[in-house]
């Protein structure tokens, strides 16, 4: 039995590491997904401290807008910039509906508001779109679609999916973009200044409101583009939305407002439930992906209660 | 104004000759304290005896709350020892030190908002009541007649403090003064040996400030209480207190009668700052 | 005019205590309960009771259970569909392994089960809290849904993979399985749910629930009065679970006959949640509130283009009600943040006051 735990998956991944390898760029692949999403959590939580539970459904509803309006005959870039536009109009309307009305609220109440978007949103996109998985264009928006395989040692093979490098790349792309945003620009700054406190903010003539609206919208395009990437690798589906609960242990790992933790949160629970699944899962007869990420996050949480990059929390009184 | 006050009570009150001394209650020795690289405590001592006002006074950062949060089991010093009724008290929580009859008001006060004042005080019988989930689950019998019983304190409690008519307010609606008042009573609930209060009169104005030290005294005259208590302003704590302890950037810079630590010229130069 | 408390001088602290220290109230509730246990039973036919009383009472149950942890103890969970599923199973083998047992008993005997599998869940909570305990809760939501599919005993070893419940007698009455009375399920569920409620309305308003709530509004303060939280919050999770895993058990046994793991998702979860925010966080009239309006509202948009004469394909109709129901959580957190139970409130102070606005 203790053999099976502690030596037997690390002697499989001795014997096949071209598998190991196959298995950790799988798990490379699914982290950067997750951190897509949990970026834009962190975005909205830093601006607002808001916990967008409808970030996931975001996902989605980008994801079904882009492809229900190429299925409508609009040309794939054309639909592209649509979306654009729909994530833009959701955004400020989401401003104005539910967080204009519930600012200086508890944060369960702020958290449950989401909940309710998220429920709006799922009847919504259904409603419009129907319930069926629809294929991602992704050949219409020129993503590679083949895969190289790399051979590896005398009798070894490890496959990538080009979509998933260009995952990668465009993870990277976003990220820089944000960081750049956040730190060098004006819009920027005011943000950062609303993140650590609304009152000062408003006080040196901040419109939180118009800073709102922004943050959304960003929210909104880390939402198409991971509803892009994730359609392709699968179908664009409310089915994504289970998945996208992943993206609270992820943000649990890397602290609620910092980006990098978002990245680094997420290719933690990426490498640790494929591994987890394929080296440990058989054990236990299978399928703990759907919990692994949550023991993960909460083992952590029992060591540091403040995340991975939080800071030590001192309580005062 | 607090100079003025201060100025007035000198002559009053004539260094006495100590009175016999009292059983000390509470001996805190060497104590330190400190948050990563900050220092918060340094290497303080003194004692609380029995039965006294025993206040602490220091400029803003002199590292009083802290000192109370020591006290009363929140923060564990690095160093030093805390010596309660002639024990060496060991590492506890707070709950251990609720239960050896430590109890405390808040510099910003800490009510449970959601709760009625009723409740509010109620909660201060939490340590007395014992009726077990199973009673308390029919309310019937032992837990009822329990519950009736500990009503009863809480009224006197009420009624000594005059807050009658906010009875069954959700304390979040009363305003600040009231909301110290309730607090008092909430630690005056659990029956304390030795009260801490940390600001009681913070933010208060005259009329409120008069009222709160009336109750202040007559806890410890009526009930025997010790008290310990943080204050800022000179005039109240020139007037209450028994003793008074000093500190300053986490040290003790002086200790005694209220009229020798107002002399204290350590005192003056760390209130008014003094030019290197 | 009729509501007021006026000229009602309470002379002991007994009275003053009770449940319903207001004459009005207390007949108010005697009418209620006339009518759950009189009226409708003598009126409703079938599908009433089938679809809307028993639906509606398990919901209550559970929303209360979750509002004993989340909205009086403050701990938020988003695992209370797991735990009324671990009720749900446990009841089931228990009437597997003790078939002649009285199964109302095993019903109430489930709940135990899950109670100290919610304790163990939440012991965590002393070290983690806010948002960071809802990962431990769902950590549970999908530990337990995967144990629910994975261990093959739990359903005793089924194909379906789904658990049926068998017929059950209680002194001659067919209480459970499908040939069950709609009415006599009723009365059973009935006359659970009003016991419990009464029963945690008695534990909220004692030391137990001031303790809860004391942790709830400043843990720290909390502390320092005497309040062990590790203790206190485990038996928030014990109390809250248990209940959630009876309504869990009465869920299948009393209403659906048959569950599969999918019964208890992350969906049901979340459905508990909604009423327990929307009927209001810390009250037990909140939520029988917000399960009613939960429950109740989809089945009437259901009807409602049927009234109309107007043909609406069932899945649109689902859609939207997923709109509205989003829309109306939005709407009434702006309103009314604190749920039903407060409009209900506010609706008493204005009856009292009447005709006067102030």
């Amino acid at each position: 039995m203790l053999y099976d735990i502690f030596i037997d998956p690390f002697v499989q991944m001795g014997a096949q590491p071209d598998f190991l390898i196959q298995v950790l760029w799988e798990g490379f692949v699914s982290g950067i997904l997750y951190a897509l999403i949990a970026l834009g959590f962190v975005l909205i939580f830093k601006a607002s401290g808001v916990f967008n539970f409808a970030q996931g459904i975001m996902v989605v509803f980008a994801g079904l807008t882009l492809v229900g309006l190429h299925e409508q005959g609009v040309p794939a870039f054309l639909a592209l910039i649509l979306t654009i536009g729909v994530m833009g109009v959701l955004a400020y309307g989401i401003e104005r509906v539910v967080m204009r009305p519930l600012v200086n609220q508890p944060d369960i109440i702020l958290l449950m508001a989401t909940i309710g978007l998220t429920y709006f949103l799922i009847g919504f996109g259904e409603f419009v779109f129907g319930g069926e998985p629809k294929r991602m264009i992704t050949e219409e928006l020129w993503l590679p679609t083949g895969s190289t395989a790399i051979e590896f040692g005398e009798r070894g093979l490890v496959l990538l999916q080009h979509i998933d490098i260009a995952a990668a790349v465009i993870a990277v792309l976003m990220v820089s973009g944000l960081a750049l945003f956040f730190n060098k620009t004006r819009i920027g700054r005011a943000l950062r200044a609303v993140a650590d406190d609304h009152q000062a903010a408003l006080s040196v003539g901040i419109s939180l409101n118009q800073i709102w609206a922004i943050v959304w919208f960003a929210a909104g395009i880390v939402a198409l583009a991971t509803g892009i990437m994730w359609g392709a690798r699968s179908d664009v589906s409310f089915a994504l939305e289970i998945v996208a609960f992943k993206a609270l242990p992820v943000l649990i790992l890397g602290g609620f407002t910092s980006v990098p933790g978002a990245i680094i949160g997420g290719l933690i629970i990426g490498f640790g439930e494929k591994l987890g699944e394929i080296y440990w899962g058989p054990l236990v007869g299978g399928g703990i992906e759907s919990w692994l990420a949550y023991i993960i996050a909460l083992i952590f949480l029992l060591f540091r209660p403040q995340g991975l990059f939080g800071e030590r929390i001192i309580e005062r009184v | 104004m607090n100079a003025v006050t201060a100025a007035k009570v000198v002559p009053a009150q004539p260094v006495a000759a100590p009175e016999p001394e009292r059983e000390v209650l509470l001996k805190v020795d060497n104590v330190s304290l400190s948050f990563g690289g900050v220092k918060a405590i340094t290497n303080i001592s003194f004692d609380i005896r029995k039965g006294e006002i025993r206040a602490i006074i220091g400029p803003n950062g002199a590292g009083k709350t802290s000192m109370l949060n020591v006290i009363n089991g929140f923060y564990h010093p690095q160093q030093g020892t805390i010596t309660w009724r002639g024990e060496v008290r060991r590492k506890m929580r707070p709950y251990e030190a609720a239960s050896q009859g430590i109890a405390r008001t808040f510099q910003n006060v800490a009510l449970f908002k959601g709760m009625t004042t009723l409740d509010n005080i109620m909660s201060g019988r939490t340590l007395k009541m014992h009726r077990n989930f199973f009673w308390q689950v029919l309310h019937y019998g032992p837990a009822r007649d329990e519950e009736i019983a500990h009503r009863r304190k809480v009224e006197d409690i009420i009624d000594f403090l005059e807050i009658q008519a906010i009875r069954k307010t959700p304390v979040g609606k009363l305003p600040y003064g009231l909301q110290k008042r309730v607090e008092l009573g909430r630690a005056l609930a659990m029956e304390p040996e030795l009260l801490l209060l940390d600001e009681p009169m913070a933010g208060m104005n005259l009329e409120e400030k008069e009222d709160m030290s009336r109750f202040i005294i007559d806890v410890n005259q009526e009930f025997g209480t010790t008290i310990a208590l943080i204050e800022h302003d000179m005039g109240v704590v020139m007037d209450l207190s028994d003793r008074v302890v000093v500190l300053d950037y986490g040290k003790k810079i002086a200790d005694g009668a209220p009229a020798e630590v107002q002399a204290s010229q350590e005192v003056i130069d760390a209130y008014l700052g003094v030019s290197h | 005019m009729f509501y007021r408390e006026a000229g009602q001088f309470k002379t002991t602290y007994e009275a003053d205590q009770a449940l319903f220290p207001i004459r009005q109230d207390r007949i108010a509730m005697g009418l209620i309960l006339a009518v759950a246990f009189v009226a409708i039973p003598l009126l409703a036919n079938d599908f009433f009771l089938t679809s809307i009383m028993i639906p509606f009472l398990v919901f209550s149950l559970a929303a209360i259970g979750l509002n004993i942890l989340t909205g009086f103890a403050g701990q938020l969970s988003l695992g209370s569909g797991a735990f009324m599923g671990v009720g749900a199973y446990a009841a089931y083998k228990l009437t597997s392994i003790f078939p002649d047992a009285n199964v109302i008993v095993l019903v109430l005997i489930s709940g135990v089960f899950s109670a100290g599998i919610g304790a163990i869940f939440g012991l965590p909570s002393l070290r983690i809290k806010g948002l960071y305990l809802a990962v431990t809760t769902l950590a549970a939501q999908f530990f337990l849904e995967w144990c629910f599919i994975r261990i093959p005993w739990l359903y005793n070893y089924n194909a379906s993979g789904a658990i049926e419940i068998p017929r059950r007698e209680v002194f001659g009455v067919i209480v459970t399985g499908a040939e069950a009375l709609p009415l006599t399920r009723y009365f059973i569920v009935l006359s659970i749910v009003v016991v419990i409620a009464f029963l945690v309305a008695n534990v909220i308003r004692g030391r137990i629930g001031r303790s809860w709530m004391m942790i709830r509004d400043m843990d720290i303060a909390a502390e320092l009065m005497g309040v062990r939280p590790l203790q206190t919050k485990l038996l928030a999770f014990g109390v809250s679970s248990y209940i959630c895993g009876v309504a869990g058990a009465m869920m299948v046994f009393f209403w659906l006959n048959a569950a599969e793991p999918s019964s208890y998702s992350i969906t049901l979860s979340f459905q508990i949640l909604f009423m327990v925010i929307l009927g209001g966080l810390g009250s037990i009239a909140g939520s029988f509130l917000g399960a009613a309006f939960i429950w109740i509202l989809p089945v009437f948009l259901r009807f409602l283009p049927g009234l109309f004469g107007v043909e609406v394909a069932a899945e649109s109709i689902q859609h939207v009600t997923f709109m509205i129901v989003g829309a109306l959580i939005i709407f009434f957190l702006i309103v009314e943040p604190h749920g039903l139970a407060r409009l209900w409130q506010i609706g008493k102070q204005k009856l009292r006051v009447w005709p006067f606005p102030y």
